[in-house]
């Protein structure tokens, strides 16, 4: 049984329709993500998994159990974040005050200091900017920190939004170590939306790609990597190279 | 100077309740944008509970107690049954809390009359600290309001639900994806603000004699507080409530007390033009969703 589970699922803001049809799962542990074009409905997807729209149509799954419709502090409480698109780092409050906060919704909150101590030994920079107003960080480091934020939850399931939009090509490499990590080191599965594909196909085991609000193609990173669609999408809209197997491994 | 320190805390004992007054006003903004010109007639309502308990042989702290709990009630009430229904709209919540001043004043003035109310002096008695003669109500009054600001500020800046609060008041939507409840802390800052209005209610009939009108009176200089201070900003509030009651206390004192109100409000303007989000820094209401 996969950890999350999208069925036939349609968004809409008000009249205007987003997502049609939409399926997916994530299985326990994995990585997975969602490609495709700016405007195709994946942040609006990732707001109906965690709770901020609820969705029109159609169920969503965690564990086999029905959580449609459940309220994002509820879904948070039972294993599933996101990181938003953007950050949203609470700019007025300390680094050390987001991170507690991530905690929020856990029921141990005796072990919260402890594992504030293991976000700021894995993220260093962390510690040493633990005083420093969220608001005050580079937006490297601000990513680090709405990252870490997110595991503090202790989450079975990650959503990122984005998590190397506005980057310099260091930091998303660190980015991109960071969500290989979450999956070893935090156990945590995550579903990741990404404009950079070739990010997203070195991380991922499993892919889909949307467009106009519907998956298109679902299929192992690798064939997602060399299907034409793919290869049609990212060369016919002049906005990216091609993505050969060489830049994945060289990113 | 004996008579300025002397003015100094006769004007914090008022500055008191306008503190009380102006943290809740300021917290509720902050949390849902909505302007609760209906805050004067909660601490109205609880002087009149207090009035009520001790006319009819109560004690004054119980009937401090029965302000604060049934003002607390009272807002727990609207807040589900009215206010929740204009989250997505503050100004709708705006436009309700000025039918409730209506509503409030006349439901007093139906059941009772218009007429002042007041209660014996809770604690009679003044005492002489180096020629300076200090009324002991008045005293009483500036310490409680000093206690129940020192546990709301540091229950604000230290506790988990603290900051809760304050990563709501900066972004409802993030911090409902870190699990905060958010609905659940709008109910609770509807309570707690509606307690402190009952607080000051009951503290200012401890003062004066007070009327159905008060709350209108009071909602202003709670609004220029919470403005001064910052909107959405507690220790702001504090600090402007400080200021006025200062101001109050030097014209009082030395200037022309008839111009006690315009002064405040030229101050309030003045700190308006220098600095548009008051003297700490506030909020512009919660980000829109
Ligand atoms: N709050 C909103 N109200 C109305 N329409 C919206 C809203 N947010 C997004 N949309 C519309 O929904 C569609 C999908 O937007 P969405 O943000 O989900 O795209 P996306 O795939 O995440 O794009 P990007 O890669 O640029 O982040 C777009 O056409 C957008 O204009
Ligand atoms: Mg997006």
């Amino acid at each position: 049984m996969s950890l999350l589970e999208v069925a036939n699922v349609d968004t809409a803001y008000g009249a205007v329709a987003v997502n049609r049809d939409v399926s997916l799962s994530v299985a326990e542990g994995e990585i997975a993500t969602i490609l495709g074009p700016n405007g195709a409905g994946k942040s609006t997807l990732m707001r109906a998994i965690c709770g901020l729209l609820k969705p029109k149509r159609g169920r969503i799954m965690l564990d086999g159990h029905d959580v449609t419709g459940l309220p994002p502090d509820r879904l948070a409480k039972l294993g599933v974040v996101m990181v938003p698109e953007g950050r949203r780092i609470f700019a007025d409050l300390t680094v050390r005050e987001n991170l507690r906060l991530g905690a929020y919704s856990r029921e141990d909150q005796g072990e919260v200091e402890a594992d504030i101590g293991r976000m700021e030994s894995y993220f260093s920079i962390l510690a040493d900017k633990r005083s420093a107003k969220g608001g005050e960080l580079s937006g490297g480091q601000q990513q680090m920190l709405a990252i870490a934020r997110g595991l503090m939850a202790r989450p079975r399931l990650l959503l990122l939004d984005e998590p190397s939009l506005g980057l310099s090509p260091l930091m998303v490499r660190e980015v991109q170590s960071v969500i290989i990590d979450v999956r070893k080191n935090f156990g945590a599965a995550v579903l990741l939306v990404e404009q950079n594909a070739g990010l997203a196909l070195s991380v991922a085991a499993r892919g889909y790609l949307m467009q106009s609000g519907k998956i298109v193609l679902a299929s192992a990173i690798a064939d997602l990597r060399d299907s034409t669609l793919m290869r049609e999408l990212y060369l016919g809209g002049g906005k990216r190279p091609p993505i050969k197997s060489r830049d994945v491994e060289t990113l | 100077m004996e008579i300025f320190l002397q003015q100094l805390v006769n004007s914090l004992s008022v500055a008191s309740v306008i503190i009380l007054i102006g943290i809740g006003i300021t917290l509720i903004f902050g949390l849902t944008g909505i302007i609760n010109f209906a805050h004067g007639e909660f601490l109205m309502i609880g002087g009149m509970t207090t009035w009520l308990v001790v006319s009819n042989g109560g004690g004054f702290i119980i009937g401090l107690v029965a302000a604060v709990l049934f003002v607390g009630l009272l807002g727990f009430v609207l807040e589900r049954g009215l206010f929740r229904l204009t989250l997505d709209r503050p100004m709708n919540g705006f436009i309700i809390s000025l039918g409730l001043i209506v509503v409030l004043q006349h439901f007093v003035i139906r059941f009772w009359n218009s007429y002042q109310k007041s209660i014996p002096e809770p604690l009679s008695g003044v005492w002489e600290i180096g020629g300076v003669q200090i009324i002991v109500m008045r005293a009483v009054v500036v310490l409680i309001t000093a206690v129940v600001v020192a546990i709301t500020f540091f229950g604000i800046s230290r506790s988990r639900y603290g900051l809760a609060l304050r990563a709501s008041v900066a972004d409802q939507e993030t911090a409902s994806l870190m699990g905060v409840p958010v609905r659940r802390y709008i109910t609770g800052v509807f309570i707690y603000g509606s307690m402190l209005a009952g607080l000051g209610g009951a503290l200012m009939i401890a003062l004066f004699p007070i009327t159905p009108f008060i709350g209108s009176t009071i909602v202003v200089r709670g609004f220029a507080v919470a403005l001064i201070g910052g909107l959405g900003n507690v220790a702001g509030a504090v600090v402007a409530g400080l200021v006025l009651g200062l101001m109050d206390g030097l014209s009082a004192g030395y200037g022309l007390p008839e111009w006690t109100e315009a002064y405040s409000f030229a101050l309030m303007i003045l700190i308006l033009l220098l600095r548009p989000n008051g003297l700490l820094g506030g909020t512009a209401g919660p980000r829109a969703v």
